[in-house]
């Protein structure tokens, strides 16, 4: 079944629409790539899917299950997990802090998020040599590690990173993009907005939105296409 | 000794009795302040409220004095919920200045309240816990003011610990970044209310304990004999209005600076200890307009 179901969506900021009624599935398994320019409506609809915007019409599935009456914390209780655009890590907790605050909705299972804390300094051993660090004084990339990190603490059967190569350099949006492919092929389901190209690789289908609407779906070869980067994203 | 040195000594004595009020109200300022970005003028009138729950149900109603001071928490509780739900929450996109506002309304409608009620008592007095008092060569504290200082270190210490539980990382969380807070699935509207519950808790300890120490009526923790919502803001300033054990320090030193107005060098200077304490405070704010103690890293 799929993970999760977008029908239609129309999402805006008062009575100015930004997203004109899109619609797609993602698949149990697979790491999916929304691209897009500056602007085309990536952040609203991961937003809008997380419960932190209301929808104007439309209909988010997650399994199979109508989200609509589902708070933001009701959803990540369901599996449902995003790193926000812009990190917003908690500055003045330390690592360690900002992680347990991560497996908050599963905060009665303390031995399952001391698992779930060991996997994630896995994936990322920086953040295990500044455990006792205050998350504001990381760098960027330490920082969207963090994000990262903290999202997958709630072990959501998808997780959404916004903007994960955002001000780093290519080399550690690599990085981040590596870990997010370990993470999948550990059994996550993800979804990636990014509009640096560079994610492609590291995707089995990439989406392209433009201006509120999807434009194109790339699978297999046609995501390392250079004509579709050039068309959609002037790379 | 020289009578100065003697009097300073007293005056630190006296100030840490008195300023231990002024720390909790401050406690409670800042935990507020850091929430809502808002100075809460009602902060003073939760204590007030509390000790009207505490003294109607002792005197008023005959109740064990132990039982009346938890009715009074609980009445002070209630009010700080209450102005979570009715004025907070509903002005939450609001500026800053209609929140101030709201919370002065607030304190306005209980003093209000407080006078309707008890109009026909001209003095009222609140049973001291226990009698006792310890002469000494720097002044004689009571065994009230001496429970009120051993409840601060008390409070101080629980919060301490508190911050550092599930549910104080989760504060501190809604407080730095509330829409990652949300993301983790932190209650942020929960976090609210449990902030101004514990906030109106510190502010009804402050007002039941501070209440045998005179006579009161209607706005006493705010303006009245145990004014200490001024004092309280001015020891929030000095914890940069974001640390909680400035805000306990702040509250001590200012208790110590009001008593050196009582000074006999100053015995010809009208209202010398509301100078002593504006002085301070100047010079405060113009050499270390951040606050004078304010922990590098603050977490709690
Ligand atoms: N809070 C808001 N109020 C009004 N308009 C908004 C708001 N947030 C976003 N928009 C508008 O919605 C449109 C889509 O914004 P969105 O943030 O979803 O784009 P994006 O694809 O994530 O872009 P970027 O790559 O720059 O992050 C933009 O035109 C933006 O100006
Ligand atoms: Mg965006």
């Amino acid at each position: 079944m799929a993970v999760l179901e977008v029908q239609d969506l129309v999402v805006g900021y008062g009575q100015f629409p930004v997203l004109h009624g899109i619609n797609f599935v993602i698949e149990e398994g697979e790491v999916c790539v929304l691209l897009g320019l500056n602007g085309a409506g990536k952040t609203t609809t991961v937003s809008a899917i997380a419960g932190l915007l209301k929808p104007t019409s439309g209909e988010i599935r997650f399994h199979g299950k109508s989200l609509r009456r589902r708070s933001p914390s009701a959803r990540v209780k369901d599996g449902l997990s995003l790193s926000p655009e812009g990190r917003r890590i908690f500055p003045r907790l330390t690592v360690s802090q900002n992680l347990r605050l991560g497996a908050w909705s599963k905060r009665r299972d303390t031995r399952q998020a001391r698992q779930q804390l060991d996997l994630v300094f896995g994936y990322f051993p920086r953040l295990a040599e500044r455990g006792n660090q205050m998350a504001g004084t990381l760098s960027g990339g330490e920082q969207q590690m963090l994000a990262v990190g903290r999202a997958v603490m709630s072990r959501p059967s998808l997780l959404m990173i916004d903007e994960a190569s955002l001000g780093l350099s290519p080399t550690l949006a690599r990085a981040v993009w590596e870990a997010t492919a370990q993470i999948a092929r550990d059994g996550t389901t993800v979804l990636m907005v990014e509009q640096n190209a560079g994610a492609l690789p590291f995707a089995d289908r990439a989406l392209l939105m433009e201006k509120g609407t999807l434009v194109h779906t790339a699978v297999g070869d046609d995501i390392r296409n250079v004509n579709l980067r050039e068309a959609y994203l002037g790379a | 000794m020289s009578t100065l040195g003697q009097e300073l000594i007293t005056a630190a004595v006296i100030g840490v009795l008195q300023g231990s009020i002024y720390a909790m109200v401050a406690l409670g300022i800042v935990l507020v302040y850091r929430a809502t970005g808002v100075f809460n003028f009602a902060q003073a009138e939760f204590g007030t409220t509390a000790l009207f729950g505490a003294y109607t149900a002792h005197v008023v109603w005959g109740w064990g004095y132990a039982v009346s001071f938890g009715f009074g928490l609980v009445v002070g509780v209630v009010m700080g919920l209450l102005t979570e739900a009715l004025v907070i929450h509903p002005l939450r996109k609001a500026s800053r200045v209609t929140l101030l506002v709201g919370t002065a309304g607030v304190a306005l409608t209980a003093i209000g309240l407080q006078f309707w009620k008890y109009n026909e008592t001209l003095i009222m007095v609140m049973p001291r816990i226990s009698d006792g008092f310890h002469q000494t060569k720097y002044g004689s504290p009571t065994d009230q003011q001496l429970i009120t200082v051993a409840v601060l270190v008390a409070v101080t210490i629980a919060l301490a610990l508190f911050f550092r539980s599930p549910w104080g990382l989760a504060i501190q969380a809604a407080q730095q970044e509330p829409v990652a807070a949300e993301l983790v699935g932190i209650n942020v509207r929960s976090v609210s209310l449990l902030i101004w519950g514990i906030a109106a808790l510190l502010g009804g300890l402050a007002g039941i304990l501070a209440g045998p120490n005179t006579t009161f009526s209607a706005a006493f923790l705010s303006f009245g004999a145990g004014g200490a919502l001024l004092p309280g803001f001015m020891a929030a300033v000095l914890a940069g209005m974001r640390s909680m054990s400035g805000a306990v320090a702040g509250g001590l030193v200012v208790g110590f600076v009001e008593q050196l107005g009582n000074l006999t060098l100053l015995v010809d200077v009208n209202g010398a200890r509301a100078m002593m304490l504006f002085v301070f405070l100047l010079l405060v704010l113009l050499f270390k307009p951040s606050g004078l103690f304010v922990p590098r890293a603050v977490t709690a």
